[in-house]
């Protein structure tokens, strides 16, 4: 099949921290739409969970004046991706509507992407991935299933991009704003995530992450990683004060 | 050719043969795997694929999903973004249902147990239906049909009301059972507003939300309808940011979202609640009528027992935050309630889960009264009754007093069968009822599950029960978004094995048990139950579906579009009005150690498995929880400066003693915690329940003491417990790594504004 390439698409992703709860709701969708393996107890004792998007909770202040910050994080799909470069085998390279791609099955496990990768968005398969026979049927067939010795993380899901862009090809039309998302977005109670064209200026993400958004920022942007994923600062009315009360 | 990276590996060298052939006999077959080296993700094709519209059950709020299915399997949950209730999103208990449906210890077929070797052995479906209608039919016709008693999930919809009609038409006692049911909850409701059913919390609307205890974001009531509506509060377009305090003597998910968190001591809701109250009438801010109802025409003075700097004392308050900041955050919570309207009261959880459960509900409900939220935008929103009026629109679990009485019941032998479905009673009970015991003198326990779990392990006759995606159902959402909603559950696959759906054995049954039982249940299946309701609401001539006609069409385009709802069928009723609050506080008691060495316990439903009812589930095993991040375990949490002045560490195994009896569970300290508590996450701790469940962590209800509220309800946050140190020591599992989490002053990944930028 040969894939159109002309899109004017350029995928990114607005996180409105604002609206945050920290439900996981977007991890599970993303370890189900992604058959990422099963988190053991055990994988979990070794730190080697595979969660391609996941909510960090950071602390802040002491009792009774504490805060839980959630950032959902997932792959910045970086506009100057330092995990590029460093892959022997062009197993992780950009693709021209913004996404930090892996090709499994160039990937022979070098790790340096993820040992280059400043926000630990990548996920080495230390071992094979098994489920219980029934369980497999879950499995999503548009998915690759990753071996061991192979390096993953998020797509954007970019199966679901694809079969958007085939749906519009067969319509004879474009892809429209809003008409697909990957899993965590689709999933998403509050309406956290938001995912689109930015290249659309119409585009609800393109709206949200325009320039002069008073709460834009992007994750450790002084590392010039230009990332893709546009943040949206948390509000909290009494931080001031709480800044000071909790400096006691 | 076909070369499949399996085979790639094999023919590209010895090493990695050997390493393959280590790990041979869990390799995955090979059809999801890496097809191709020229094919990259980018370019996978994907098939055909069908998408249902149905209910999730893994909840008690049952929220409407699309699941998507290819050749015939199901792949994927997602909100039905037409379903009132969740509008397109969903929770990760929902996306778990296909885990509930592909379960590798699924029941597979009825098994019967031997009485001599306690082994259970696999029977055919008419074998244990025979010798349960034998039964049954014999216990009718000498009599004593009251010896059955029928024991279910709180069921709404029409299955409740097949179950109900049966064991009516039988004679026998049908009883719902929830394990932190609601019933504090609706006898509020039903007091301050005069509701028989659970109004619709607007939080979308709302522009201050005062949550009491109530989890909403989390688990209360409907947790995903809650988050859509939040995301709206905090962020949504053309409106100003909403405020949200959580008065809570835990750090919840919903306290953790929230702008201020009051860390009250526990029981003491009802008791800030009335003192705002007087603040906000003796402010003159709230709504007049409203403030002479509550004070019985004779103003502030009613409510001299509510003082402030009274009130800050004993709610703990002043011990935190001293005096004068307590004083003043009440006031200003006081003022900001009043005049940030709409504005919004809700409480429930831990604060309705004291001795004193129902006078705190009772004061957090009518503060609406006096902002003038009930029954309006952005408020208390009351819902309609059912569409359908014979069908169970609301369904609660029955309080623990009748569970004792029960349980006594049992013992002296006065019940022969128990028939029990979706429920977990060995598991969900206090210990100190001793249920399990109790269970065993029955002659006959029947138990339906779809995953064996610790009730399942006693019973006799385990009859394979079909999951929510293969069976048929409908549901009356409770609450209802603010106007009628019925939803539609389909099967989206066919059934796995030789199972079957609860309401269509009942159905089957009821006809050989006697005829007037077969004349109470005309339907072959549940199947037909559903669709005879689609035709009464097809009658109706109303809702989104209503031009479409014949019946036919209507109910294919219901199925498919999840239910049918009528936004303009909204509630007709009027609010009684604010009554006399007490003059004088009821003030919790607690069982268990009352010296300063003991700790409130505060159990708390796990985000993901909630009371136990997920804990099967690996996904919602491995969920981190919102804010400690555990997976897997039992942990419990604890006040950082205590646990250093106790000389605990994060992973000490310590005890939980209460008089009720004693838990091992694993230490985490925490910022986020008050230094008299103690959180312990629901879930784990079952004796069986699948792979994934089975002896894993502890279960609180093992410690909490059978105390009760004046509705009879299980006061599960008013028992004290004592911290005994083991020398055992363990790694407490959590995605959070070895070092406390806090950013980096120089790098904050998470930034915060006041914002004051107009956002
Ligand atoms: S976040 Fe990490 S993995 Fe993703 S593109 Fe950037 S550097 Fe690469
Ligand atoms: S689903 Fe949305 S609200 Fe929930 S944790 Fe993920 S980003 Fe946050």
């Amino acid at each position: 099949m040969t894939v159109r390439t002309e899109w004017d698409h350029k995928w990114s992703m607005v996180v409105d921290i604002d609206r945050c709860t920290g439900c996981q709701a977007c991890v599970v969708a993303c370890q189900a739409e992604n058959n990422v393996p099963i988190n053991t107890e055990d994988i979990f004792k070794q730190s080697r969970a595979i969660e391609w998007i996941r909510i960090e909770r950071y602390w802040e202040g002491e009792f009774p004046d504490v805060k839980a910050r959630y950032l959902p994080a997932m792959c910045q799909h970086c506009g100057n991706a330092p995990c590029e470069p460093v892959c022997p085998v062009y197993a992780t390279y950009h693709n021209d509507e913004g996404l930090n791609v892996q090709v499994y099955n160039r990937c022979i496990g070098t790790r340096f992407c993820a040992n280059n990768c400043p926000f630990e968005m990548r996920f080495f398969n230390w071992w094979q991935p098994v489920w219980p026979e029934s369980l497999r049927n879950q499995l999503n067939p548009d998915v690759t299933v990753r071996n061991r010795g192979i390096m993953e993380k998020c797509t954007f899901c970019v199966q679901r991009i694809r079969r958007a862009e085939r749906t519009a090809i067969q319509e004879e039309r474009d892809v429209k704003d809003g008409e697909f998302a990957p899993a965590c977005v689709q999933a998403c109670p509050t309406g956290t995530l938001v995912f689109g064209n930015s290249n659309d200026p119409n585009s609800r993400v393109a709206q949200l992450m325009k320039s002069d958004h008073p709460r834009r920022y992007r994750l450790l942007e002084h590392l010039g990683t230009e990332p893709n994923v546009v943040y949206l600062k948390k509000v909290d009315p009494y931080l001031k004060e709480e800044a000071h009360n909790g400096s006691h | 050719m076909d070369l499949t990276r399996r085979r790639f590996l094999q023919l590209s060298g010895v090493g990695a043969l050997g390493a393959i052939v280590f790990n041979g006999c869990s390799i995955p077959e090979t059809e999801l795997e890496i097809q191709s080296p020229v094919l990259i993700p980018e370019d996978v094709v994907a098939g055909g694929e069908s998408w249902y519209a149905s209910l999730c059950r893994q909840c008690p709020s049952v929220e409407g999903v699309l699941v998507r299915v290819v050749e015939g399997r199901a792949k994927k949950v997602e909100g039905n973004p037409e379903y009132p209730l969740n509008l397109g999103k969903h929770s990760a208990r929902c996306e778990a249902a296909l885990q509930e449906l592909y379960h590798p210890d699924r029941l597979q077929q009825p098994f019967r147990r031997d009485g001599a070797t306690g082994q259970n052995k696999p029977i055919t479906w008419d074998e244990g239906l025979n010798e349960l209608v034998t039964r049954l039919k014999a216990l009718r016709d000498a009599g004593q049909a009251s010896r059955v008693l029928v024991i279910t999930d709180p069921l709404r919809g029409h299955l409740g009301k097949v179950t109900q009609l049966f064991a009516a038409a039988y004679g026998a006692q049908h009883l719902a059972f929830e394990p932190m049911e609601r019933v504090v909850l609706r006898q509020a409701i039903k007091d301050v507003y005069g509701q028989d059913r659970l109004p619709h919390f607007d939080i979308g609307n709302s522009a201050y939300v005062l949550s009491f205890g109530a989890d909403f974001l989390g688990t209360w009531v409907s947790p995903v309808s809650h988050s859509v509506a939040y995301g709206e509060f905090r962020q949504g377009e053309g409106r100003g940011r909403g405020l949200l305090v959580q008065v809570e003597p835990r750090f919840s998910m919903t306290a953790a979202s929230a702008d201020r968190w009051l860390p009250v001591r526990p029981g003491t809701e009802g008791l800030l609640a009335l003192a705002l109250a007087r603040e906000i009438i003796a402010e003159g801010l709230a709504d007049p009528d409203a403030a002479r109802a509550l004070t019985d025409g004779r103003g502030i003075a009613a409510l001299d027992a509510y003082g402030l700097e009274r009130v800050a004392d004993d709610t703990g308050l002043t011990t935190y935050f001293g005096k004068e900041r307590a004083v003043q955050l009440i006031q200003e919570v006081a003022h900001d309630f009043a005049t940030k309207r709409p504005s919004l009261a809700l409480g429930g959880d831990t604060a309705a889960a004291h001795t004193n459960g129902l006078f705190n509900l009772r004061a957090i409900y009518a503060l609406n009264y006096l902002v003038g939220s009930v029954g309006a935008k952005g408020g208390v929103i009351f819902n309609p009754p059912s569409p359908i009026d014979d069908v169970p629109d609301t369904a609660s679990g029955a309080p623990l007093s009748r569970w004792q009485e029960v349980a006594e019941r049992l013992q002296r032998g006065e019940f022969d069968v128990v028939i029990t479905r979706g429920v977990n009673l060995v598991h969900g009970l206090p210990g100190a009822l001793q249920f399990q015991e109790a269970l065993k003198k029955a002659d006959l326990i029947v138990s339906f599950a779809s995953v064996p779990d610790d009730t399942t392990a006693i019973a006799d006759l385990v009859l394979s029960e079909h999951v929510a995606l293969e069976a048929w159902g409908d549901d009356i959402p409770d609450p209802a978004p603010g106007y009628q909603t019925v939803g539609f559950q389909q099967p989206v696959v066919r059934p796995l094995y030789d199972s079957r759906a609860f309401g269509d054995v009942l159905l089957a049954i009821a006809p050989e048990i006697g005829d007037d039982l077969g004349a109470a249940l005309p339907w072959n299946t549940m199947q037909d139950v559903v669709k005879e309701g689609a035709q009464r609401l097809f009658a109706l001539n109303r809702g989104w579906a209503k031009a479409t006609a014949p019946f036919d069409a209507f109910w294919v385009r219901v199925l498919g579009g999840g239910g049918w709802w009528d936004t303009t069928a909204i509630s007709a009723q009027k609010a009684p009005g604010a009554s006399k609050a007490p003059a004088e506080p009821v003030r919790p008691s607690f069982a268990g150690d009352a010296s300063s060495d003991a700790f409130y316990l505060l159990p708390f439903r796990s985000h993901a498995l909630l009371e136990g009812r997920n804990a099967h589930l690996p996904w919602l095993q491995a969920s981190p929880d919102p804010t400690t991040t555990g997976v897997w375990q039992t942990w419990v949490e604890i006040n950082q400066k205590e646990a250093e002045r106790l000389e605990i560490r994060e992973g000490d195994l310590v005890e939980l003693v209460s008089p009720a009896g004693a838990i091992e569970v694993i230490v985490y300290p925490t910022p986020a915690a008050a230094p008299d508590v103690l959180s312990v996450p629901m879930g784990q701790g079952h004796a069986s329940y699948g792979r994934y469940a089975k002896k894993r962590g502890a279960n609180p209800f093992q410690v909490i003491a059978p105390q009760k509220d004046e509705t009879g309800a299980l006061a599960w946050a008013a028992t004290r417990v004592v911290i005994r140190k083991t020398e055992k020591r363990t790694r407490m599992i959590k995605l959070e790594g070895l070092v406390e989490a806090r950013q980096m002053e120089e790098s904050p990944v998470i930034q915060v504004t006041r914002g004051e930028e107009g956002s």
